[in-house]
């Protein structure tokens, strides 16, 4: 690496530094007690895999380039020059870590290990070792928010394709769309992803509800985000904005995606209409008695609580509270909430491949699954529900994953 | 001759009043040990000696206290001065939080308690007795009194030193332990090693006192006269006002601390001012 590469990484890990990450950078002791809480390391027990091994990569470079104690006695952080060995350490750290934030919980600082590795995510993508499935698909949404007018009527007729599989489940109200689209004034703006399973379920609920709603132009999932590109991040989440603003809505009801909700409801500070998940809504249509729900499943279910939306952005209750309604035999895993084991799945893992890596760093995950002798996993988010299917396969678990809303969107009744 | 007289009495049984005649032929001694060598003017290396020590307890106290404030200053200015943290960075608690969720997890460790109980013992022990060391300190200046003026004792009696010391062992140890040992860094060690030092300086001090009759080193009322005079600028050598045969002890807890106090801002101890705000980020 030479030395404008190297100065000119050096600007965009300056461009990281803001307080929070001041404070994450300087603060740890090493005291270790991140260690157990990374559900990698529990599965596969190497140091690479901890929060403070991870952290400790981005750190070193810190001191080196950041700190006195780098110019006077690298010796005492045992710091490193910036070069491809630290880029390589740098995509191991980083595409190890699935942004869970479990060690935020145990480290007595709170030291926010996603954070630190989004200044690798970044600095990998200043050098171009990123990895290039995300940001071909974050470049795709990206230019799907260009090209949006031009695409319009073709998104349209796909819609209206799959609106008996809609019909099949709920009928629609008399003088109602069965999935709206621009709809000025809608209560709910509803982003789904691009595949129609995160479409149906939710416009039978809505329907089954009777609610004002939209469906949204644009995929939910943020790329950019799993990428650790703050630009990209901001482009695609603007898409979503600008047609909420436009349309004027009260809600933006995000699909069951754990990163799509989180970004927008935490990283786009103060929005002109209020972020839910969708599972949030269901509960809430329930509770008002706008829909109700049969107690359809026969079956022990359990439910994983994805990251970004229960540790992250605090939605606990909401799933469970569903699926009380639609089964007797209903039961937790243990640890449970904020103390739940990560899928795996997470920080973009699902997306850029290495299938081995995440299915032995969920060992963990497969154990805590079977303890429960559930044969039903229900989930909120559509990365942990393709890691848990995978783990379920590749770990023999004889469980099966379902999204809430498809369980929902079952329980229905008149 | 007192000394010889102390000795001779050993072997037999020590009744109260031999037992007091013992203290008091011990203070004596001390007394006149003491004397003698602030008498004698320093020769030779001695005066090399005598330069480098009150460097270390007068003038190089007030840089490396003056060093750490700047440097903590420095430390935090720096830091608000960064770029806002543009978005929330919170974890959300399944259980009810309050406004003072992040003064639990910045003093009470509720998450070290819940996962390691053994090493939140440890670590609790070590802070509140580095509180009460604080104090204790405090406690020496004439102006302060938390203990009355005449009592010999600092605060705790050198429990509150051991309690402050054998934690550190605790956290020394565990550092040569799988994990821990991996992502330790010769910092850690160092910073372990000189604290360890300090406190193990410190003990002697203040424990030994508890051990004769006029203190191991020092009296109590000794040190006042020395913290008076630093914080009244009084730049007279300490050697003329506290000598005593372990003087040099006490030099080097003093150099220690000094080392110590210019470390604070610079290595892992600063997270004794960054614990809260880093906090609060979890809970804001």
């Amino acid at each position: 690496m030479d030395l404008q590469q190297q100065y000119e990484l050096e600007k965009l890990f300056k461009t990281k530094l803001h307080q929070a990450m001041r404070f994450y950078l300087e603060t740890c002791t090493h005291c270790g007690l991140c260690v157990d809480s990374c559900h990698v390391y529990n599965s596969m027990p190497e140091l690479r895999y901890t929060a403070v091994g991870r952290s400790e990569v981005v750190r070193k470079i810190f001191i080196k380039y950041f700190k006195m104690q780098g110019k006077i006695a690298p010796w005492l952080g045992e710091t490193m020059e910036m070069d491809e060995f630290v880029l390589d350490k740098f995509y191991e750290a980083a595409f190890s870590c699935t942004g869970c934030r479990r060690c935020m919980v145990h480290c007595p600082f709170g030291i926010d290990t996603q954070q630190i590795m989004s200044i690798a995510k970044l600095l990998l993508v200043g050098a171009d070792k990123e990895p290039k499935i995300l940001s071909m698909l974050s470049d795709m949404s990206i230019n799907k928010g260009e090209q949006v007018e031009e695409s319009r009527a073709q998104y349209a007729e796909a819609i209206k394709n799959i609106e008996p599989e809609v019909e099949a489940i709920w009928p629609t109200p008399p003088g109602k769309k069965t999935i709206p689209l621009e709809v000025e004034h809608a209560d709910v703006l509803y982003v789904a992803l691009s595949g129609k399973h995160s479409i149906i379920s939710a416009a039978a609920i809505f329907n089954a509800a009777d609610i004002n709603w939209t469906l949204s132009s644009f995929e939910a999932v943020n790329f950019g985000a799993f990428l650790g590109d703050p630009q990209r991040t901001k482009k695609i989440g603007n898409r979503i904005i600008a047609e909420a603003t436009r349309l004027k809505v009260k809600t933006v009801a995000i699909v069951e995606c754990g990163t799509a909700f989180r970004i927008m409801k935490q990283q786009f500070g103060k929005l002109p209409f209020e972020v839910v998940t969708f599972v949030e809504l269901i509960a809430k249509y329930h509770q008002e008695g706008k829909i109700k729900l049969n107690k359809v499943m026969t079956e022990k279910v359990t439910y994983h609580d994805p990251c970004q939306i229960a540790r992250n952005a605090g939605v606990y209750e909401a799933p469970r509270y569903i699926l009380n309604q639609l089964s007797d035999d209903f039961v937790d895993m243990i640890p449970n909430r904020e103390e739940n084991w990560c899928c795996g799945g997470g920080g973009g893992l699902v997306a850029a491949g290495d299938f081995e890596f995440r299915m032995k760093s969920s060992k963990v995950k497969a154990d805590q699954m079977k303890k429960t002798g559930a044969t039903v996993v229900a989930t909120a988010c559509e990365n942990c529900h393709s890691q848990l299917h995978d783990v379920c396969g590749y770990y023999n678990t004889n469980q099966h994953v379902e999204f809430i809303s498809h369980l929902a969107a079952q329980g229905l009744a008149k | 001759m007192a000394l010889l007289s102390m000795l001779s009495m050993i072997p037999f049984a020590l009744n109260a009043a031999t037992a007091e005649t013992l203290a008091a032929d011990a203070a004596q001694v001390v007394d006149a040990v003491a004397e003698a060598s602030v008498v004698a003017e320093p020769t030779g290396f001695g005066i090399v000696l005598d330069k480098i020590e009150y460097f270390i307890l007068i003038p190089w106290v007030y840089l490396s206290i003056a060093f750490m404030i700047f440097g903590i200053i420095y430390r935090l200015v720096s830091i608000y001065r960064a770029p806002k943290t543009p978005f929330s960075l919170k974890i959300y608690s399944s259980k009810k939080e309050s406004p003072l969720s992040a003064w639990n997890d910045t003093f009470m460790l509720p998450q070290v308690r819940r996962n390691k109980p053994f090493f939140w013992i440890s670590l609790m022990i070590f802070h509140i007795s580095g509180v009460l060391l604080i104090l204790g300190h405090l406690d020496i200046l004439p102006t302060i009194s938390i203990l009355s003026e005449d009592s010999k004792h600092m605060i705790g009696a050198g429990l509150v030193g051991v309690g402050f010391t054998l934690p550190l062992f605790h956290f020394l140890f565990r550092r040569f332990k799988t994990p821990i040992r991996e992502i330790t860094v010769p910092a850690d060690f160092l910073l372990i090693v000189l604290v360890l030092f300090l406190a193990l300086f410190g003990d002697m001090i203040s424990w030994g006192n508890s051990w004769t009759a006029n203190g191991f080193i020092t009296t109590k009322q000794k040190f006042a006269e020395y913290f008076q005079a630093l914080a009244t600028f009084n730049f007279e050598n300490p050697r003329y006002y506290i000598w005593s045969p372990h003087y040099h002890f006490l030099v080097i807890h003093v150099a220690l601390a000094n080392l110590f106090f210019m470390l604070v801002p610079f290595s892992k101890i600063v997270h004794a001012f960054f614990a809260m705000p880093i906090n609060k980020l979890r809970r804001k």
